[in-house]
């Protein structure tokens, strides 16, 4: 056994722990991270924000992460205890630059020593959607542990259960923690009986703890402590180092955050990427405590996590998931990597027009887009062209809640207005024969990668396409099958709206798989309902039925063929490909007539009369026509009017030219969004 | 929602006066001055606010006719330089109820305006100076009084024949006054006659509006302005409206009605030579003309708008302040809008196309060209569009609307709008 040591860092790995912290949305991730970190001293209560993991706006405001970042703090524990002193009584040490570090603070009698062994605390905080399950399971690669949040009053949901088997499979150690114990709608004792029933922990294992108030931080930090394992010992000589997270600075390039598992890093030293296999000179090592400090010594070993800046110019340069080696002394084989992230939901950005009349043009939504995409790796984007809207980007994101995340993130931060187009997910099309197909702007279609899990059953002959626009969908004709990404999906819910929940995943084409019992109260269903059925409004459908109770997740498991078709909207006869959309054959009628009901109400009368038609390749299934106005005249326009009335047709105007042109007739930009409603 | 992005009122309220906006362009002492051949002068008191109305007008219950003449005399002196020793084409007084001034008043403003302004051409019946009457408020002595005075035309507002429909409106005249009315202005001497009404009252058919435009023909009436009934913001019409007191007229009934009107005032020789208005061909408002034209006028009272020189602006509308403030007799001003080439444009097409006579294309496209380069070929394209939809005529160099791109002129005005102006702006 080593001595503990006092210099924080160069502790052994045996007072290291890496953790992260995973939860159902809402259940007060962050807020137990603030606490943690403040037990620990290293944020005031004063300076605590109220969530001080999220930094970027929006995550604030929609109450989610959706950026890890790793955070390393110190605590001192006594081997064995269950209960720890605060490091409120002396002072963190997170400089050692500072002299007088382990003196005690001011008016302190006792030494940190006193209070146990230094401990290097790595808490890597985790997404809490769906969409970031790959930025889960990344950051916990890089752990060992993890604290399993559990909300007293709302029990063990859907993504609770998804987060936790994402942990297991890891192999993680896990500390389920029953949170929000002082809450008077706190049923501790039943979540606890909910957390053994699925997850078989036993009520034993859990610890109650309140972030808000500070009850059982003390005992958590002990059990973190105890119970996670330290990191493993190196196996190799060599330098490898998972990187499992990256984000883009302005001024110091990409950072990467990595964990160390074997061999040691320094400021200076070359390193290489070895998936990606470029080199880049170390020029910074440091950690989060939350704020950003330098290494003194300017190293890292074994165990430990850290950011590192090395001049790298762009995240195209840094893959999450890679190994970092020397370039002196490389390690022959890299550490198992991730999985790369799969975008699954695609759709078009074009450039628009405000209220305000001020016009983005197709250079500035570039400049938005890759800027942006400096930031958030994860999402592609290829420029297209459509007759109705011109040139714009078609972006593929890993959900729905990223694709929103991402709209609101280029015009808030990028200042660019967007119209976006219905929401495809990324289909696979079985054609016969090797020729190149290409779809509709004259691109040859790719073939689905073939590392990808879901490329199977492609008989000889055949080729298995990528096809994410239903504009690039070849001629019916060719196409041996369409095939759809499959979800399985878990939905937590109160026992009385099981019958209205198990209707919805049955009109969304859904197959029932199992139903789980909870508790007395509640169940879980799981289902395996196609992608395209959950992207449009299942999420809020499922909310409505529940009264908001219920919670799902949900996982793309497999591909598979259905009878599936292109419906076509057609304005004044003309086609318009940003309103085409690939639908089930069953549905094709319904879905047709509900999205030219909406195109109805969008679209303004003209001066003719305009038919609008969803059809099945020629085939009319749905009809409505937007009578031609005959009057749009003032009845008076005397010398005290002119003022007045010419600026409310300048007003008119304006709006006129926010719109956009299919043939002779302009369609409101919102017109385009209408398609997002099902409305069903 | 609209953004007010100006100065509350009360704080730009008396910043500028008309002077400004006149001395901004050519003076009466600049060479090659163009005096100003049209005056409007608003006379702001009324019995009763009725319930479709948003001109400015008040219920005089502190008797202010004394004052307010006074002041309006005072303006009328520091405007009329602007028309030069030229003589007025026309002069319009409206309202308000103008015939709800009294003899006395009328009678020193009638001084004034012959005492300030050069009024041959209208004494000589080659100009027009109307009036806009009150059927109720017609006496044979106040008809004298103006016919002496140079006025010409009176401009009734009978609104409809059918007490049920004028109820409706919260007009209270007796229909027969309207006749009465007219009689006396003829007894005066007084050659022209106007009369107002309006169509597409909540309850009215097609019947009851052509009893109505019968009723006026009979009277022998050579000019009529036909209104479709029309939800002005802020009055009390519309706010009824909004409290489901009663339903609005279809569009389809109210596009019957126009069809009726067309219809029958042709037959009786009375054409449409703009939107709302029927004349007999030389019976047109020549002072209306002037507007729709973009010609320039001079305004007197509160409220009352103005065009000189490319300028325009109106008179701060409310009667307190008209006359507390006096510029060495300019009027406060507000909405003062400076000459601009696209707006003059824009005016110029929003008007020119309510008229039968349309517009001269090309001294449009010119100008068009001249305000915005390459308009003039997105114009062209844009009423070839139009003439093959069949709403603009094409005839030569005049661009006119059809009868039925005429009840479209205020969308096909912002597609000529939206052309002028051109892609990416």
């Amino acid at each position: 056994m080593p001595e503990p040591s006092s210099n924080p860092h160069a502790l052994p790995r045996q007072f290291i722990r890496n953790f992260s912290i995973i939860a159902h949305i809402d259940h007060g991730k962050s807020t137990l991270a603030d606490r943690l970190l403040q037990a620990t001293n290293a944020v005031s209560a004063r300076e605590a924000r109220e969530q001080i993991l999220d930094s970027m706006d929006i995550e604030r405001e929609r109450g989610i992460t959706i950026k890890a970042s790793a955070v390393t703090v110190f605590h001192h524990h006594k081997p064995g205890a269950k209960t720890d002193d605060l490091e409120t009584d002396y002072e963190a040490p997170i400089d050692d630059s500072n002299p007088d570090l382990h003196r005690p603070a001011p008016g302190r009698k006792a030494a940190p020593e006193d209070h146990g062994d230094l401990h290097m605390l790595n808490f890597i905080d985790t997404p809490g959607h769906v969409d970031f399950n790959y930025e889960v399971s990344r950051a916990l690669k890089a752990c060992e542990g993890a604290i399993l949040v559990v909300d007293a009053t709302q029990g063990v949901q859907a993504q609770t259960l998804v987060n936790a088997y994402l942990a297991i499979n890891e192999n993680l150690h896990i500390i389920p923690v029953i949170n929000k114990i002082d809450l008077p709608s706190a049923r501790t004792d039943e979540v606890a009986d909910e957390i053994e029933q699925t997850l078989g922990f036993t009520a034993e294992d859990c610890l109650l703890v309140s972030a808000k108030t500070g009850q059982g931080i003390k005992e958590l930090l002990a059990a973190i402590c105890e119970k996670f394992p330290a990191p493993r010992t190196q196996v190799v000589p060599q330098l490898r180092a998972l990187i499992f997270d990256a984000v883009y600075d302005d001024y110091r390039g990409v950072i990467v955050y990595a964990r160390v598992f074997d061999g040691k890093l320094k400021v200076g030293d070359k390193i290489r990427m070895m998936g990606i296999g470029r080199s880049f000179l170390v020029t910074e090592i440091g950690k989060m405590n939350p704020k950003p400090y330098r290494l003194p010594h300017g190293e890292i070993g074994p165990g430990e996590t850290a950011y590192i800046v090395a001049a790298i110019r762009s995240l195209k340069d840094v893959r999450i998931g890679d190994t970092i080696t020397l370039e002196q002394d490389p390690a022959t084989e890299a550490l198992p990597g991730y999985q790369p992230p799969r975008q699954m939901v695609f759709c078009d950005f074009y450039p628009a027009t405000s209220e305000e009349g001020e016009s983005t043009d197709f250079e500035d939504l570039r400049d938005a887009i890759e800027k942006l995409s400096l930031n958030d790796s994860s999402f592609t984007f290829a420029p297209v062209h459509s007759e109705a809207l011109g040139f714009g980007f078609r972006c593929g994101f890993l959900g729905l809640l990223h694709m929103d995340i991402i709209q609101e993130r280029l015009e808030r931060e990028g200042g660019v207005e967007i119209i976006q187009t219905a929401p495809t997910v990324s289909y696979h099309v079985l054609v016969r024969g090797k020729d190149t197909v290409t779809g509709a702007g004259g691109q040859a279609l790719r073939p689905v990668d073939p590392a990808s899990p879901f490329r199977t059953n492609v008989p000889d002959h055949f080729q298995l396409l990528e096809v994410h626009n239903p504009a690039d969908l070849p001629d019916m004709g060719h196409i041996e099958e369409i095939r759809e990404p499959l979800c399985r999906v878990e939905i937590m819910t109160p026992k009385e709206y099981i019958g209205d929940i198990m209707k919805l995943c049955l009109d969304r084409r859904g197959t029932y798989k199992s139903q789980q019992f909870i508790s007395a109260s509640r169940e879980m269903l799981q289902f395996e309902i196609p992608l395209a059925e959950i992207i449009y409004d299942f999420f809020d459908k499922m909310k409505g039925l529940t009264s908001g109770y219920g919670t799902m997740d949900y996982e793309v498991i497999s591909y598979k063929p259905d009878n599936l078709i292109k419906l076509d909207i057609l304005i004044n006869g003309d086609p318009v490909e940003a309103l085409a959309t690939i639908v089930h054959r069953d549905k094709a009628e319904f879905r047709g007539r509900g999205l030219i009901t909406r195109l109805k109400e969008q679209i303004p009368k003209h001066q003719f009369e305009i038919p609008l038609q969803a059809a099945i390749g020629g085939k009319v299934v749905a009809r409505e026509t937007i009578k031609a106005f005959r009057k749009n005249v003032l009845a008076k326009c005397y010398g005290g009017d002119v003022s007045r009335k010419r600026k409310l047709l300048e007003k008119q105007k304006e709006g006129k030219k926010r719109m956009k042109a299919v043939g002779s007739v302009t369609i409101p930009q919102e017109a385009f969004m209408a398609v997002l409603d099902q409305g069903d | 929602m609209r953004q007010d992005t100006a100065l509350p009122q009360a704080q730009q309220r008396h910043r500028t006066s008309a002077r400004e906006a006149l001395e901004a362009g050519p003076g009466p002492h600049s060479p090659g001055f163009p005096p100003v051949r049209s005056l409007y002068i608003h006379i702001p008191f009324c019995f009763h606010k009725c319930h479709y109305c948003d001109f400015y007008s008040l219920v005089d219950t502190r008797d202010r006719q004394e004052p307010f003449t006074d002041r309006l005399i005072r303006e009328l002196t520091a405007l009329s330089p602007w028309a030069g020793r030229a003589p007025l084409e026309t002069i319009f007084v409206g309202g308000g109820t103008p015939s709800l001034l009294r003899a006395e008043h009328w009678a020193r403003l009638l001084d004034a305006l012959a005492r300030l302004f050069d009024l041959s051409t209208i004494r000589a019946g080659r100009g027009e100076f109307t009036v806009e009457c009150n059927p109720e408020t017609v006496t044979p002595e106040l008809m004298d009084l103006l016919r002496k005075g140079g006025v010409d035309r009176v401009s009734i507002g009978a609104q409809s024949f059918q007490p049920g429909h004028l109820k409706t409106l919260e007009r209270w005249h007796d229909p027969a006054n309207v006749a009465r009315a007219l009689d006396l202005a003829r007894t005066a001497g007084i050659p022209r006659q106007s009369i107002d009404l309006i169509f597409a009252i909540p309850g009215q058919t097609p019947e009851d509006w052509r009893r109505d435009l019968s009723a006026a023909l009979d009277l022998g009436t050579e000019h009529l302005s036909c209104y479709s009934l029309t939800y002005e913001p802020g009055t009390a019409m519309t706010a009824r409206l909004r409290r489901g007191e009663f339903t609005p007229a279809e569009e389809e009934t109210e596009l019957q009605m126009h069809e009726v009107a067309l219809n029958l005032l042709r037959s009786r020789g009375l054409d449409r030579y703009e939107v709302s208005n029927f004349a007999r061909p030389g019976a047109e408002c020549r002072h209306n003309l002037a507007y729709w034209r973009q010609r320039d006028w001079l305004a007197a009272g509160p409220s009352a708008s103005a065009h000189v020189a490319g300028h325009r602006w109106k008179n701060f509308p409310r009667l307190d302040d008209y006359l507390s403030h006096s510029d060495d007799g300019f009027a406060p001003i507000t909405d003062h809008e400076l000459p601009d080439a696209v707006r003059a444009v824009s005016e110029r097409m929003m008007t020119g196309l309510r008229l039968r006579e349309g517009l001269s294309s090309p001294s449009l496209l010119r100008d068009a060209e001249a305000a915005r380069a390459g308009s003039s070929a997105r114009l062209q394209a844009a009423a070839m569009r139009l003439a093959g939809e069949g709403t603009l005529h094409i005839d030569g160099p005049v661009w006119s609307l059809t009868d039925r791109g005429i009840l479209l002129a205020d969308a096909i005005t912002v597609d000529l709008m939206a052309a002028l102006d051109g892609p990416g702006r």
